[in-house]
């Protein structure tokens, strides 16, 4: 009966396999041909969607993890506590698929250590490359109790834990700080673009809004993953919780659509809204994906009831935030530099690849560390919980419950 | 050594393409004329009309390129090139957005591509030659000297003819470079980026970057003062919630003994 051994083939699975099959291949293409193979980038557009999307929209979909960890131990915001290891470990995943990807995206990868002893303090790119760098040590030093609570030796295991309980609040204030920065200086990248922009894009204060834009797409990013986790990977925790994110997400979305008219005012772009032109065309659909269908649906009582009204509205912001950024990356370049610039499928594969290593990732975790709180199995289903889930868990719970 | 820089009169080019093919053959590359900047042409000669305008590097005084490369693998030397240390590039390609000219290019074809640009012949200039381009050239439309001299020389040409547009492209140009082009056509008609700006681009970032201690500072004692405020709170919870404890404990003592 050796038939039974095997795994079974589902469709995920086969899902996965073609995934990661073409993205090997891809990656083969890139390395043992070069970017003129692999990639569709040129002189006109040396920036494609490895950028556009593995970097901009991958760091802007973990600002989820310095905003949840900042309420929790901050704000004392206790009842998102159960959520919070989770947050942190999508925005850990987050930035390490970013900074895998630059395997990919750099022309000399293996001088990717070069901004660590060759500093130029006036380049925003090295600003950023710093902040994620030590950002995503913080991120693991957050996420390590999890790890460690597995090392089955005791006293390795309380001294750790003592000792993180003692530098966690400094740690957390640090990795806010830290992500507030590069979150706002990814937009600073694009400040020395002046005039090579299209006007609707360019900004003096794209550090503001790309700041301002992160963190709906990160609240998103994590109301998603969390529904995720209940629906497949049998996890319990409050669903209501997703409803309290959801209701960040529209204030910030107004301040950001309104800072956005607000800006284009201020630079003198109101003129280019209405152009018969292309550019037109993708900033209308950047608004009605990122700023109008979110601000509906998120408000509409009926939807916001089922958790899975708050995915499919959450998938739309999501969708949204990256035509925002592929916008700021790309079509805002194209008139300049006329490079007619489209993805070549290796560079969609590897990007699709980094996703997808991501999740699997997340899935693991989830299911061999203690992400969600585990008290909750024994507890009576979630959606019958009292409004005020913090009741559940001790005010200042120990360091191993963290 | 003094700041050297290039002087090109578009009204003296004639469109023999032989600082093009010098500049190919100094460096190596082949020599079929190319219709822009590219990996293995760093300077062409491209037909405006019935002008001919040399594209080349413009050699900042204050280069976004350099400002942008997060490793510093562009600088501005103080013999006025602006020049690539390709030992130093990651490959970001920053620079190459970054550049207000559309300059710097890539060798997108080779497995450990580089940048290249022209660094207005560095190692000739320091061994005390003039650039390749300016020596071949046999009309002298491109000359080369010390940056003074030639601003100045450009201001006594445009004084003496009133031909010229009144203007050395170049003088103001993102904070001044040191290629000047002079002119008898309005530059905007001859594809030249003529969008106001004279400000250099490096300072743009330095203003948002010059707002990175402030964030630490502000930032910082802000999420500070909010955690102790959060702490006193639950502190003060706590030690009413106890307070409230003790009371209960006492009365039910007090109820034990009557
Ligand atoms: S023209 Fe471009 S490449 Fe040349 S120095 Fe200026 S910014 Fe740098
Ligand atoms: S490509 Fe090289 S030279 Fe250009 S900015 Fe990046 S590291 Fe610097």
């Amino acid at each position: 009966m050796t038939r039974l051994r095997l795994p079974k083939i589902t469709l995920w699975r086969v899902l996965v396999g073609v995934i990661f099959a073409a993205g090997a291949w891809a990656t083969y293409l890139r390395f043992v041909k070069g970017f003129e193979v692999a990639t569709n980038m040129s002189n006109g557009q040396p920036w494609g969607i490895w950028v556009a999307v593995a970097t901009l929209c991958g760091v802007g979909l973990s600002a989820g993890g310095f905003a949840i960890a900042g309420a929790v131990y901050l704000l004392g915001m206790e009842r998102y506590r159960p959520v919070l290891r989770a947050a942190v470990i999508i925005a850990f995943l987050g930035y390490l698929s970013v900074v895998a990807g630059y395997a990919w995206e750099l022309g000399l990868p293996w001088n990717f250590w070069h901004p660590l002893v060759m500093w130029n303090r006036s380049s925003v790119l090295f600003e950023v490359v710093w902040c994620i760098i030590l950002y995503t040590m913080v991120l693991a030093l957050e996420f390590s109790p999890a790890l460690v609570e597995r090392i089955p030796w005791a006293p390795v295991r309380e001294w750790y834990l003592r000792w993180h309980h003692r530098i966690l609040i400094a740690l957390v204030l640090i990795g806010v700080l830290l992500s507030s920065l590069h979150q706002s200086f990814l937009g600073g990248l694009f400040i020395i673009f002046k005039g090579k922009m299209y006007p609707l894009w360019y900004s003096n204060y794209q550090t503001t809004l790309f700041y301002m834009s992160a963190i709906p797409a990160g609240m998103a990013m994590i109301i998603m993953a969390l529904y995720l986790s209940v629906r497949s990977l049998n996890v319990r925790i409050d669903l209501r919780i997703l409803d309290d994110f959801s209701r960040i997400i529209t204030p910030i979305l107004v301040i950001f659509a309104l800072f956005r008219f607000a800006d284009l005012y201020k630079q003198h772009a109101l003129g280019y809204l209405f152009l018969p032109v292309e550019e037109t065309a993708y900033f209308w659909l950047e608004m009605a994906l990122f700023i109008a269908a979110p601000l509906v649906l998120f408000n509409l009582p009926r939807l916001r009831q089922q958790p899975i009204g708050l995915y499919w509205a959450s998938a739309v912001l999501i969708a949204g935030f990256m035509v925002h950024r592929i916008n700021v990356s790309i079509t805002s370049l194209e008139r300049a530099t006329h490079a007619g610039y489209v993805p070549k499928w290796p560079e969609m594969a590897v990007t699709i690849m980094l996703v997808a290593a991501a999740v699997l990732a997340f899935r693991g975790a989830v299911l061999h560390l203690r992400i969600f709180p585990q008290t909750m199995q024994v507890a009576p289903p979630p959606l019958l919980l009292p409004r005020m889930t913090g009741q559940v868990f001790p005010a200042r719970p120990s360091a191993a419950v963290n | 050594m003094k700041t050297k820089a290039m002087l090109i009169d578009i009204t003296k080019c004639i469109g023999c393409r032989a600082c093009e093919q010098i500049c190919k053959e100094i460096h190596g590359f082949p020599q079929e004329h190319e219709p822009t900047l590219s990996a293995t042409a760093l300077t062409v000669v491209q037909e405006r009309g019935d002008k001919f305008v040399r594209r080349m590097c413009m050699q900042c005084q204050d280069p976004a390129c350099a400002s942008a490369c997060p490793v510093g693998a562009l600088t501005k030397t103080a013999q006025g090139a602006v020049r690539y240390a390709g030992g130093k590039c990651i490959g970001c390609r920053y620079c190459m957005i970054a550049c207000p000219f559309d300059v710097p290019k890539y060798e997108w074809s080779k497995l450990a591509p580089y940048v290249t640009k022209c660094d207005m012949c560095a190692e000739r200039v320091l061994a005390g030659k003039p650039t390749a381009c300016a020596e071949v050239c046999p009309v002298g439309a491109t000359i080369f000297g010390d940056r003074d001299d030639l601003l100045a020389e450009a201001h006594k040409r445009i004084a003496e003819n009133p031909a010229y547009v009144r203007k050395i492209y170049g003088e103001m140009e993102v904070g001044g470079t040191s290629v000047f082009f002079l002119s008898d056509v309005p530059f905007e008609e001859l594809g030249f980026v003529t969008a106001p700006m004279t400000q250099p681009l490096p300072t743009l970032s330095a203003a948002a970057l010059g707002e990175v201690p402030t964030v630490v500072l502000v930032g910082g004692s802000l999420l500070a003062g909010l955690y102790w405020f959060t702490q006193r709170r639950q502190q003060v919870a706590a030690a009413e919630a106890a307070e409230k404890e003790d009371k209960n404990v006492l009365r039910f003592r007090d109820k034990e003994r009557s």
